[in-house]
């Protein structure tokens, strides 16, 4: 609905507080300071040190064996991670916002948990649970089922700390929207899954890719979490953020900086995409004031 | 299609919102549901629907017992309030939408489709509208819109929920008159919801009007207005005077004085209310059967006196609308003048519990008709 004619962006009116010139100045200046010196900055270093040592040698850095072993480990975590989590989310949304049953509050209290546990707890619960010495660890390995150090338990832990940015981008969207449209969908003759990819799918799509691209961004960058239950296995339990990580660790800096720097490039794509969500379909993006 | 609903009773989280609800609506009968926000006029038409489901009670759709069925299996058009127009869709995929969501053995061509949705677009006068979005709609414009999609599916019933309340007043006016029309030329057994008496007694066959999830009265707008059943009904529609009278061996008092009426109704004795129109006093020379009272405020206006007259001995007035070519003299009428009024029919009902609670909500009723 970009073509409604009643939505047009309200003017700038930078001359409605009254402060001096100067002093509009000084406070612009210095919020520019700061984001340069601690963003921006930091943001350049971090290709510069990738380019340092020449681009050849950029490119070895990122075609090594367990550099792209690492990226094939980060782009297939985020593949099933943020499928998984974009139906969680449209399923727990979908509850929260257009059905009333016990327990709601809890449900909406628990999506959050993710946000405010540290992601280091995160990948201990599965280390605990899984582990070798863990609740079913056991029983895991007498199955012979792997999870901790193994794939299994990274995506688990990457579900974990990014299941929040595809329901919490949903839940506000959907009970803005309401019911009415599937009710008047549904007595059209429309089946509940029609009425869902017909009418509630549309209407939310955007939020709805505004979330998988969060989401997204946070499953692959993913520190903390995964460090824990990846078990740091070069080549085969790497992430881009722990590979990189080791690398600096082995004084490698230019290698380290350039696979960083193929995650600087993911945070500004998402970025750039973010805004373009904003800026084009802003009115369907519940959380584009609050991010 | 006629729909006979059955001793419905209806709660929300154990608070009833309708108790033991019966109405029988006739095939091809336009009939509207009035009451004041709370009175449980929505509920009954979300029921009928299948958008909700009874506590207790059957509801009917000509002989079969769809009390249980879905709202898709009952195939009604419902009408939200607010519209409900799928935003994302043009106005023609909007109207078209209930015949392509059929199983694919029911599902007409796209031919058919596209005449039916043309042929629909004609009946609402929308025609050439058919790619735009509901967004570019004006509000009279939209609701057609529901309307159409809504009759697209032949429906058995057409439900509309407070169908002109988004509405400003000019279009409303207009729209209910086309509707009306509409119906006429269609037949399509409809049922609407409406705060507004107006509406309601100008466009419906009958009126059904509710209050507290319970039915006060089913009639034509004729009967309801002119022959209101209960207290309720007396104070909602039109402007009434209510006051709390005693009545013995067929004596009304009024704070202790007698007022001369003639009670010959059924026999009420004791605490008890007595409700007048406004428009059905006319002043008298007549004592007989007359109340007695002195002018305390005159309004020329319109064609008509409006007075607001003191009972004698009492602290209550009483107003009366009266019509300037039925008594000559009320035009003569000045403040402080004694007068007697007369009415041409009042209602008495005993004073119960329960009507205290009405009476409330009655001069609020009262007080809003005087202010519009």
């Amino acid at each position: 609905m970009t073509d409604m004619p009643y939505q047009s962006h309200p003017a700038r009116r930078l001359d409605a507080t009254m402060e001096r010139p100067g002093a509009r100045r000084a406070v612009i200046a210095a919020a520019l300071l700061f984001l340069g010196i601690f963003l921006f900055l930091p943001l350049v270093s971090v290709f510069f040190e990738a380019l340092r040592q020449g681009v050849g040698h950029y490119v070895s850095s990122v075609l090594e064996p367990d550099a792209l072993a690492a990226i094939r480990l980060t782009l297939t975590v985020a593949a099933i991670a943020v499928p998984l989590n974009m139906l969680f989310g449209i399923a727990a949304s979908w509850a929260i916002a257009k059905f009333e049953f016990r327990g709601k509050s809890f449900l909406i209290t628990l999506i959050d948990l993710p946000f405010s546990v540290s992601p280091v707890i995160a990948g201990l619960i599965y280390v605990l649970l899984f582990g070798a010495q863990g609740f079913l660890g056991p029983w895991l390995s007498a199955h012979g089922i792997e999870i901790v150090f193994a794939l299994p338990g990274i995506v688990l832990a990457t579900i974990f700390v990014t299941f929040p940015f595809v329901a919490r981008e949903l839940i506000p969207l959907m009970q803005e929207q309401g019911t009415d449209e599937e009710e008047a969908a549904i007595s059209l003759g429309a089946s509940g899954w029609q009425a869902f990819r017909r009418i509630t799918l549309p209407n939310i799509r955007w939020g709805l890719l505004y979330g998988v691209l969060l989401c997204n961004a946070r499953a692959m960058g993913e520190f903390g979490a995964v460090a824990v239950v990846s078990g740091k296995i070069r080549g085969i339990t790497n992430t881009m953020p722990l590979h990189v990580e080791i690398l600096y660790n082995e004084y490698n800096f230019a290698a380290a900086f350039a696979v960083a720097s193929l995650l600087a490039l993911l945070a500004l794509l998402t970025l750039a995409l973010k805004s373009f969500l904003e800026w084009r379909h802003g009115e369907h993006i519940a959380g584009a004031v609050r991010h | 299609m006629d729909v006979k609903v059955r001793n419905i009773r209806k709660e929300f989280k154990g608070q009833a919102a309708l108790y033991d609800v019966s109405l029988d609506i006739n095939s091809g009968e336009l009939i509207a549901l009035l009451g004041p926000s709370g009175s449980g006029k929505t509920t009954l038409l979300r029921l009928i629907a299948g958008l909700e489901f009874p506590n207790r009670g059957t509801i009917h759709f000509g002989g079969r017992d769809a009390s249980f069925q879905s709202v898709q299996e009952r195939h009604v058009g419902f009408v939200f309030q607010a519209y409900a127009l799928f935003k994302h869709m043009t106005v023609f995929d909007n109207i078209a939408f209930g015949l392509t969501v059929r199983p694919r053995a029911e599902r007409p061509s796209r031919a058919i489709i596209k005449n039916k949705v043309t042929e629909l677009l004609e009946l609402v006068q929308l025609s050439g509208l058919e790619k735009r979005y509901p967004g570019q709609l004006s509000g009279g414009q939209r609701q057609r819109v529901a309307l159409a999609r809504a009759l697209a599916i032949d429906p058995t019933v057409l439900l509309l929920d407070e169908p002109f309340g988004a509405l400003d007043a000019k279009v409303r006016k207009d729209l209910r008159r086309w509707l009306r029309e509409l119906h006429d030329a269609t037949h399509h057994t409809t049922v609407f919801v409406t705060h507004d008496q107006e509406e309601a007694l100008e466009l419906a066959d009958r009126v059904v009007v509710m209050s507290n999830g319970k039915i006060e009265q089913v009639g034509t707008p004729l009967e309801v207005y002119d022959r209101p059943a209960t207290p309720f009904v007396y104070g909602f529609l039109g402007s009434t005077n209510v006051l709390p009278v005693t009545v013995q061996n067929g004596q009304v008092f009024l704070d202790g004085f007698e007022i001369p009426l003639a009670v010959t109704k059924e026999p009420v004795s004791g605490p008890a209310s007595i409700y007048i129109r406004a428009h059905d006093l006319e002043v008298t020379d007549n004592r007989q059967h007359a109340i007695p009272g002195v002018v305390k405020m005159v309004r020329h206006f319109s064609g008509q006196t409006r007075l607001e007259v003191r009972v004698p001995s009492s602290t209550h007035d009483i107003s009366a609308e009266i019509p300037d070519d039925r008594h000559s003299g009320v035009r003569q009428l000045e403040v402080g003048h004694r007068v007697l009024l007369r009415p041409r029919q009042f209602g008495l009902f005993p004073r119960e519990k329960q009507f205290e609670v009405d009476a409330q909500a009655l001069n609020q009723g009262v007080h809003l008709s005087v202010v519009r």
